[in-house]
């Protein structure tokens, strides 16, 4: 089980600062993004010992490799003393290098799997330790060398041991990514079934339901998950178990629903159709976890990492949504005051993750595309002043929350004239003049529908400026833009410009203009 | 909203959302979609689900972070510097690039440069009267009739309202009443625009309120005016010829089917008559947009300026043209 804190307190008794952790987390973070763009974003776990804090190498490279060998052959004959090797081996393959002596001797993993199977449970704890951590290795030949161990790995599942068969879950986890012919070996071997079987036997075991979340999630990351794995996880009883461990323990704490809500965004995002998921209640569940969630940001109680269990229930939900036929929308939703938890989420993460903020801006886009009903709740929850405060803010946020907008205006034409009153078609003075071109695009879509909604919003419009400033749309490099500035003028604005100050010798102009245009029977 | 009043909201209870009759991915509003459809409108926004995959750039951030914590490099906010970003605002007027950082910056820059433009010669003036005044005297053939046998030249401080014969004339006006410098950027004559400008385009590269032919040089007069202006000048020559060929046309203007060449004719016919009041027009503006292609409030502003008011504001556009 991971606490979070204890990073931070490992950096602090490491005797350097924190600025120095901070930088190495900054430059391992640019690894990070750099692997997924290659759509190679893959991480590991090592499980570790509750007596010790890290992987401390106390030894020098030299001598740890004379170790593993030392241990490898004084493990090779049976004696009393085994166990106590077997942990001294389990520590020594802490270090990379020992890692790779030791798969390199002849038989070695024959060994293991032979302790691993045999007699003395002791023995099979320390040899799952050993194999764990060779399938915690980065090296492409390290982890690969454990495979002879997972066909018991997946039967020792189904055991009662906590320890034990944690360390058999996250062995396999990490083995997982390894390679599409690990993946299939696994598939084979039925680890779906043994996964389900696990988590549902262990169902109050919320040590292994974590372990069994990390498993699955890194089966489900695979590129080709789609194809053959998670159609396998559809159809056994995965789905509902993960959807009953996603409500947090309060004890426990939020790991376990972390990984499940994990997988169950793996599972969203790769399906076009989610109709498997949404029977099994999923989108109800993750509104209701949102709204319990968002009132506890919106209380302040922001636990630390929380937002690592938000961001895949805001996923779930937005990928569900647009699956979910409209007709279905009230039973799937729930309680229209998700869309309130929406908002608390917006606020409450937009200095510290804008992701996530903007993450929780699409959801808002998907539920109020095509139900009047959460649009009117928008408004009448006094929720949309808060969004437009948000228009300032780019890397898609106020595009996200301007779509937003927009779906709450092509409802209704009161829907618009409320929309203006509550400041957005001030907002649309600064939105037009943006530096991103989709905000430009999309806020003249939001204006063209605010103008046409009735006569008092144009003549405010045309009351603040507003013709000059479509006029000079009317030379903005894009076509398009141009060509709604012009349609715009030309038939909804032409007829207030009456209400602008002129002096006398225009007037005439254009009161001519507004009998002209009647008399041409236009609107 | 403040949170307090969020967190309210939310711990009053369940409010299960009911099924609306609008629920409909069409919505209420598809009448009148239909009815704008038909008319060529190019507004087109639909409500849409937008589904993500894996992959997708959205969810960089938020994979990033799951595994941090997965390889225990876990970082708590409180840590963590913040990445949120502000809009930058940008002139989009064609050929423009220019980027601010806050709003104030972008304004100062439009009504610099791009508020009161001629489109004859892109001479930006620092403001409508000034620009009237230009246009007038450098554009307008009528002025310079009319000036051999009155005054014409207004003073330029406004308030003032002397006028006189020759430029010379008001620009002694100006350095001896008004203490103008004898170089006032603002009061060329014709003549000095050939041999100054080279030297002024070289001082001042950056502000560029003067400028000259070649367009793309100077900050902020767009590409697109360039393309206007070609069609202008051609239009404002060929008004006369439009007369003849097109007066029956012109009787049509008021009726709804009238198209194209109509209303500029008619609009032509009275450009024709040089008489010293300003005839009344006689088209309609809607008319008068089919003859333009895509710039249609050009032509309008074209008799604004000629015949109309020297206000500023949203009645006179900030471009004028001759």
């Amino acid at each position: 089980m991971w606490r979070l804190n204890k990073v931070r307190h490992k950096a602090g008794r490491l005797g350097g600062s924190l600025e120095e952790f901070k930088l190495k987390k900054r430059e391992h973070e640019k690894a990070l993004r750099q692997a997924r763009r290659d759509r190679q974003l893959v991480s590991k776990r090592l499980l570790l010992n509750e007596d010790e804090d890290q992987p401390e190498v106390n030894m020098d490279t030299a001598s740890g490799e004379q170790d593993v060998v030392t241990l490898f052959h004084t493990l090779q004959h049976s004696g009393p003393e085994r166990e106590a090797h077997l942990k001294a081996l389990s520590k020594a393959l802490h270090d990379p290098t020992a890692q790779l002596t030791f798969i390199k001797q002849e038989n070695s993993m024959h060994l293991l799997v032979g302790l691993l199977t045999g007699s003395n449970a002791s023995c099979r704890l320390q040899a799952v330790r050993c194999l764990h951590e060779l399938s915690h290795s980065s090296h492409a030949n390290v982890a690969p060398a454990c495979l002879p161990a997972t066909p018991y790995l997946l039967t020792y599942l189904s055991g009662q041991s906590t320890k034990f068969t944690e360390l058999c879950l996250y062995t396999l986890g990490n083995l997982c990514p390894e390679s599409d012919a690990v993946k299939e070996k696994l598939l084979a071997q039925g680890i779906i079934p043994a996964l389900a079987s696990c988590i549902e036997n262990q169902r109050h075991n919320l040590a292994v339901v974590e372990a069994v979340g990390f498993t699955l999630s890194q089966l489900l990351q695979a590129k080709d998950a789609a194809a053959k794995i998670i159609p396998l996880v559809l159809a056994s009883s995965l789905p509902s178990h993960l959807l009953s461990v996603l409500t947090p323990d309060p004890k426990f704490g939020l790991a376990p629903a972390i990984e499940c809500a994990w997988c169950l965004h793996y599972l969203t995002c790769s399906m076009e159709d989610n109709r498997v998921l949404l029977a099994q209640g999923a989108l109800l569940k993750c509104s209701c976890l949102l709204v319990s969630l968002g009132a506890a940001v919106a209380e302040g109680n922001k636990e630390d990492g929380m937002e690592l269990l938000i961001c895949p229930l805001l996923r779930c939900m937005g990928n569900l949504l647009s699956s979910c036929p409209v007709e279905n929308l009230s039973t799937e939703v729930g309680d229209i005051h998700v869309v309130v938890a929406l908002c608390a989420l917006l606020q409450a993460y937009l200095q510290s993750q804008p992701a996530l903020a903007r993450e929780s801006a699409w959801v808002l886009n998907n539920l109020t595309a095509h139900s009047s009903a959460l649009c009117s709740a928008l408004l009448t929850l006094n929720l949309v002043p808060g969004l437009i405060q948000l228009l300032p803010f780019s890397q898609g946020i106020n595009t996200m929350i301007l779509r937003v907008l927009a779906n709450i205006a092509h409802k209704k034409k009161e829907f618009c004239v409320q929309l203006a009153h509550l400041g957005l078609l001030s907002a649309l003075y600064a939105t037009l003049k943006m530096a991103d071109q989709e905000m430009v695009t999309l806020s003249m879509d939001v204006l063209f529908m605010l103008v046409v909604s009735g006569p008092q919003v144009a003549e405010e419009f045309v009351k603040q400026g507003g013709l000059l400033l479509i006029e000079a749309i009317q030379y903005n490099s894009e076509g398009e833009i141009r060509r709604r500035a012009t349609y715009l003028l030309e038939h909804h604005l032409v007829s207030y410009s009456s209400y602008c100050s002129v002096n006398t010798s225009a007037q005439f102009v254009f009161p001519f203009l507004t009998r002209t245009n009647s008399a041409l029977n236009k609107d | 909203m403040l949170q307090p009043e969020l967190a309210r909201l939310l711990a009053g209870g369940q409010v299960l959302l009911k099924s609306c009759d609008e629920d409909c991915p069409s919505g209420d509003t598809h009448e009148l979609r239909q009815r704008e459809a038909d008319e060529g409108n190019p507004f087109n926004y639909t409500p849409q689900l937008i589904h993500l995959h894996k992959d997708h750039q959205l969810f960089e951030d938020g994979d990033i972070h799951r595994h941090m914590y997965l390889q225990d490099l876990y970082i708590s906010e409180a840590d963590d510097k913040t990445t949120l970003s502000v809009s930058e605002f940008a002139c989009h007027i064609s050929g423009c690039s220019a980027v601010f950082s806050t709003l104030e910056e972008y304004e100062h820059h439009y009504n610099s440069l791009h508020r009161h433009v001629c489109c004859s010669c892109r001479r930006s003036l620092p403001s409508a009267r000034l620009l009237d005044i230009h246009i007038q005297e450098w554009h307008d053939s009528l002025f310079n009739i009319l000036a051999q046998r009155q005054d014409m030249y207004q003073c330029l401080v406004e308030g003032c309202g002397q006028k006189f014969r020759t430029s010379k004339q008001r620009k002694d006006h100006l350095i001896r009443l008004h203490k103008y410098p004898p170089d006032f950027r603002f009061d060329k004559t014709k003549k000095d625009r050939g041999t100054r400008e080279t030297k002024r385009q070289l001082q001042h590269k950056d502000a560029a309120m003067e400028v000259v032919d070649d367009v793309c040089e100077s900050e902020g007069v767009c590409e697109v005016m360039c393309d206007v202006l070609s069609d202008q000048p051609e239009r404002g020559e060929s008004m006369e010829t439009h007369v003849s060929r097109d007066d029956e046309a012109a009787r049509m203007a008021e009726s709804a089917s009238a198209e194209e060449h109509a209303g500029l004719s008619a609009a032509a016919h009275s450009a024709g008559n040089t008489g010293t009041e300003p005839p009344k027009p006689r088209y309609s503006y809607r008319l008068v947009f089919k003859e333009v292609c895509c710039k249609p409030l050009d032509v309008f502003r074209l008799f604004l300026a000629q015949y109309c008011c020297t206000q500023r504001g949203h009645v006179v556009p900030f471009i004028r043209c001759f």
